[in-house]
């Protein structure tokens, strides 16, 4: 089955929120990141998978992340892994997201407004 | 560098990505499509399809390019203040590079001519050396300032604007530099070194300032042709 790719106007916050639950259970490298991603999700969230990249470089900026350089299997990978404060971003946006979709849902089945998403 | 990437490296590059986020970025694509390669061929797929396959599922140029440059963070400072990579970075190497000449121009006066009014007379042995130091660094800092500028913005592939701007600007006070030297005639007085700038009164022709001015201008482009094409057969290269 062809993947088809996510509109990327929704995509807004998802792919750090993905990398950081993602990276907190284990250090990966991108590609090991982006499958993971396409196989947890069942591939319902499908970008181009260089864009993964960006995500990681500006969290390891912020200090969400740390990289560090392995060898394995004859080849050199970056991988990376969630800092203390990316543990704490990665809790925000969890509750966030969790708020946001739950008023989504409350929208979809005609239920009153939930509180207001700081 | 696999040829894809190419074109994508330009196109960070001219929209003002630092080159050490660019580099990085390109090497963690080029490993990741080997990793999709190598997923794809163990698909059974043919080398044409294996190709063309890793290559979509890492995502179209526009888009890898697009989330690069979004991220603010990664913009060099030569594009984000050029005025200061170009203009003031310039002037502050220049002036510590003269201050390191100058004191070695004091301390070896001090050194080696204890006697003489001025350290501008024939010198023997290890002064030599010590104020051939001196010297090298003051009239090479503006030349070699000049070559990096040339580099940084080939790096970078700024436009010529902000490089002309900081080469000339250099060149000016390097040609309008004077160094003077005198003792106090108290016995025992410590030299004293001082600077001052000024292009000098124009005389038949071209002032003597300016005429420096130009020579370390001429210098301190020399290596810009050779960048140029450089830059040019990098974008021929890519395409872009």
């Amino acid at each position: 089955m062809a993947v088809r790719e996510t509109n990327p106007n929704f995509m807004n916050g998802v792919p750090e929120l993905l990398i950081l639950r993602l990276l907190a259970q284990d250090e990966m490298y991108g590609y090991e990141i982006v499958q993971a991603i396409r196989s947890r999700t069942e591939a319902v969230i499908a970008v181009g998978e260089g864009v993964v990249y960006p995500v990681l470089h500006g969290l390891e900026r912020d200090g969400a992340l740390r990289s560090r350089r392995r060898t394995v299997n004859g080849r050199s990978r970056v991988y990376y892994a969630v800092t203390r404060a990316g543990s704490r971003r990665l809790a925000d946006l969890s509750e966030a997201w969790t708020n946001l979709a739950a008023a989504i849902q409350k929208m979809l089945t005609g239920g009153q407004h939930g509180e207001a998403i700081p | 560098m696999a040829k894809p990437f190419h074109e994508l490296r330009e196109r960070l590059l001219r929209a003002g990505v630092a080159p050490r986020h660019v580099r990085r970025y390109l090497t963690e694509l080029t490993d990741h499509l080997a990793d999709l390669r190598a997923e794809e061929e163990r698909a059974g797929r043919s080398r044409a399809e294996t190709e063309s396959a890793a290559l979509a599922r890492l995502g179209r140029m526009d888009d890898l390019a697009k989330a690069m440059v979004d991220q603010r963070q990664f913009q060099s400072w030569s594009v984000r203040a050029p005025w200061a990579i170009y203009g003031l970075v310039p002037l502050c190497l220049l002036s510590a590079a003269w201050c390191v000449a100058l004191f070695i121009l004091w301390s070896g006066w001090k050194l080696f001519l204890p006697g003489t009014d001025t350290p501008f007379v024939q010198l023997h042995g290890l002064a030599i050396f010590y104020f051939g130091v001196g010297r090298l660094l003051y009239f090479g800092a503006p030349i070699v300032i000049g070559w990096g500028i040339g580099l940084l913005a080939a790096r970078q592939r700024l436009k010529v604007l902000w490089p002309i701007v900081g080469v000339v600007l250099i060149a000016l006070i390097g040609g309008a530099a004077q160094v003077h030297a005198s003792r106090p005639s108290v016995l025992g007085g410590i030299g004293h070194i001082s600077m001052d700038f000024a292009l000098g009164p124009p005389g038949q022709g071209i002032s003597t300032g300016l005429f420096h001015a130009l020579v370390i201008l001429s210098l301190a482009v020399l290596p810009w042709p050779w960048l140029l094409w450089r830059l040019a057969r990098a974008r021929s290269l890519s395409g872009f």
